[in-house]
């Protein structure tokens, strides 16, 4: 059975973002989503529009999740509706323009740029001023979201402390000390004190996304917001 | 001899070691072999693990499950979180297939399998059931002439075989009994410590919560509090410290039943580490006991 367009166009984008491609699905009939690492994106974008002569831009929607942007890219290929994901950490707070491949994105990139706070790269106009007045502040863009992901201030020692070793209450060196004083060993045997023991759970917390979901950056062992 | 799994948890070995060591001694003389679980994490600690996913708090307590299960042991906790917490899971893992098979899907990357073998326990069931108030009787050589309120703890009340929940607290009473203190009861038992809403909101947790309880035992004559719960221990004694600042000034010394055991049975309170407390209970053993 010949491959649908769906099937073809999903195909062509595992081509083309290659390594950089997170996923890729039909969601229903003439409607097919992919993700893309930011780093392939672009390249992923020139291929689809080099391919696909009918391709038509519709539109970018821009979601503040807290601690990232999702940046939703919709294309018209034919009869099917076709959306590129990319999210990027705020910490970067940039997004790069596309409208050197795709002119028509020019205006929504500026409209996204002036109400998220994002910075835009490789755009003919990057400073803001097209929905702002040029003298609106940075620090008080209208759809931006504070930094903070889902858990509630109080929470975030706790979930910072379990997700990096395992337990909740770190020990002190007066309390080890204390503990040796009274012939126990200066940590119990908790997950911190073994390696094998600090992996696995490392592992399993990674397995079920539950460091995503809080917000926990691993290179530097800590919740990315305070 | 009585053998378990011993699940020590985070604030008891972190943060309120006294506890421990008095229970280390308390096993070796009532015969209890507990066997330390190495590798061990958190249960985990279920507010913040289940606010942000449920499989992720279920998996973190399997493993834990599966350590005990890999020594052919039951589980002991010493604290009644990470009683409930486990617990909890077990029964969960136990009777719901799809849940324990989204974890084991997990867990078999780490070449681990929740099987569902081992019970969880908590201290005061073991105490009760396995070693008898007769045992603990018997080993008393200093009963200590001082009136307590008990405070069992939220979770104590949690069941999850029967629906008795006043089952574990009134254990808890009769093993307290043994030791020859003096009970009193001032009928706030019952009310929170105040220890898990002190997050979301400290002034309720200190002026409705362990303002009422503290004024109501020392009304009734109390000289201490006894509690089996590290959480609640903190909450007493932090709690009373933060108090003062609104004007209210207790200085009750907030002792575990573990230390009670200890030092019941005949253990030098200096042993005990009972400095460690935050709140006067190294004062009032020494006052007791005559020690200078």
């Amino acid at each position: 059975m010949a491959a649908s367009l769906e099937e073809k166009i999903i195909n062509h984008i595992r081509e083309a973002a290659g390594g950089g491609l997170i996923e890729a699905y039909k969601q229903r009939e003439k409607r097919v989503f992919a993700r893309i690492k930011p780093e392939a994106f672009r390249e992923a974008v020139k291929s689809i529009r080099e391919r696909y002569k009918t391709l038509r831009f519709i539109t970018i929607s821009a979601v503040d999740n807290g601690l990232d942007m999702e940046y939703l890219y919709h294309f018209h290929i034919d009869s099917v509706v076709l959306t590129l994901k990319v999210t990027k950490p705020k910490e970067d707070n940039s997004l790069e323009s596309i409208s050197d491949i795709i002119p028509a994105a020019n205006l929504i990139e500026r409209e996204i740029s002036d109400l998220f706070g994002v910075k835009l790269l490789g755009h003919p106009q990057p400073e803001h001023g097209l929905v702002l007045t040029k003298d609106w502040p940075d620090d008080k863009r209208p759809l931006r979201k504070p930094f903070e992901g889902a858990l509630p201030p109080q929470a975030r020692p706790v979930a910072e402390a379990l997700i990096s070793s395992g337990c909740v209450a770190p020990i002190s060196s007066f309390i080890q000390r204390k503990r040796e004083e009274a012939g126990l060993p200066k940590s119990p045997a908790f997950t911190f004190t073994d390696e094998n023991a600090m992996r696995e759970f490392h592992g399993i917390v990674k397995d079920v996304g539950l460091a995503e979901k809080a917000g926990f950056d691993w290179e530097k062992k800590r919740l990315r917001y305070k | 001899m009585v053998k378990y799994a011993l699940f020590l948890g985070c604030q008891i070995p972190m943060r309120l070691p006294s506890i421990e060591i008095a229970s280390r001694r308390v096993f070796k003389t009532l015969g209890l072999e507990a066997i330390d679980l190495l590798g061990y994490s958190c249960c985990p600690e279920p507010v913040v693990s289940r606010l942000l996913d449920e499989t992720a708090a279920l998996a973190t307590s399997a493993r834990n499950l599966t350590l005990a299960e890999d020594l052919g042991l039951d589980m002991l906790t010493l604290c009644n979180g990470c009683y409930e917490t486990l617990a909890e899971a077990n029964e969960i893992l136990k009777h719901d297939a799809e849940k324990r098979s989204r974890v084991n899907e997990i867990l078999k990357h780490y070449g681990r399998e929740y099987l569902g073998k081992a019970d969880v326990k908590h201290i005061i069931e073991v105490l009760h059931e396995d070693i008898g108030l007769e045992k603990i009787r018997e080993h008393v050589a200093k009963p200590l002439k001082i009136n307590v309120a008990l405070h069992y703890g939220c979770h104590l009340y949690r069941e999850y075989k029967g629906s008795d929940i006043m089952r574990k607290p009134n254990m808890m009473r009769e093993i307290v009994m043994q030791t020859g203190v003096n009970i009193v009861d001032y009928g706030l038992e019952r009310l929170c410590c105040g220890y898990p809403s002190m997050q979301a909101d400290e002034e309720f947790s200190l002026k409705h919560r362990l303002l009422p309880k503290l004024s109501r035992m020392r009304s009734k004559g109390a000289e201490a509090i006894l509690t089996i719960c590290p959480a609640c221990t903190i909450q007493f004694e932090i709690g009373q410290v933060m108090l003062r600042p609104h004007g209210f000034q207790f200085n009750m010394p907030c002792i575990n039943l573990m230390e009670l055991l200890a030092l019941s049975f005949g253990a030098p309170p200096s042993d005990l580490h009972l400095e460690l407390h935050r709140s006067p209970v190294q004062q009032l053993i020494n006052k007791v006991l005559g020690v200078r």
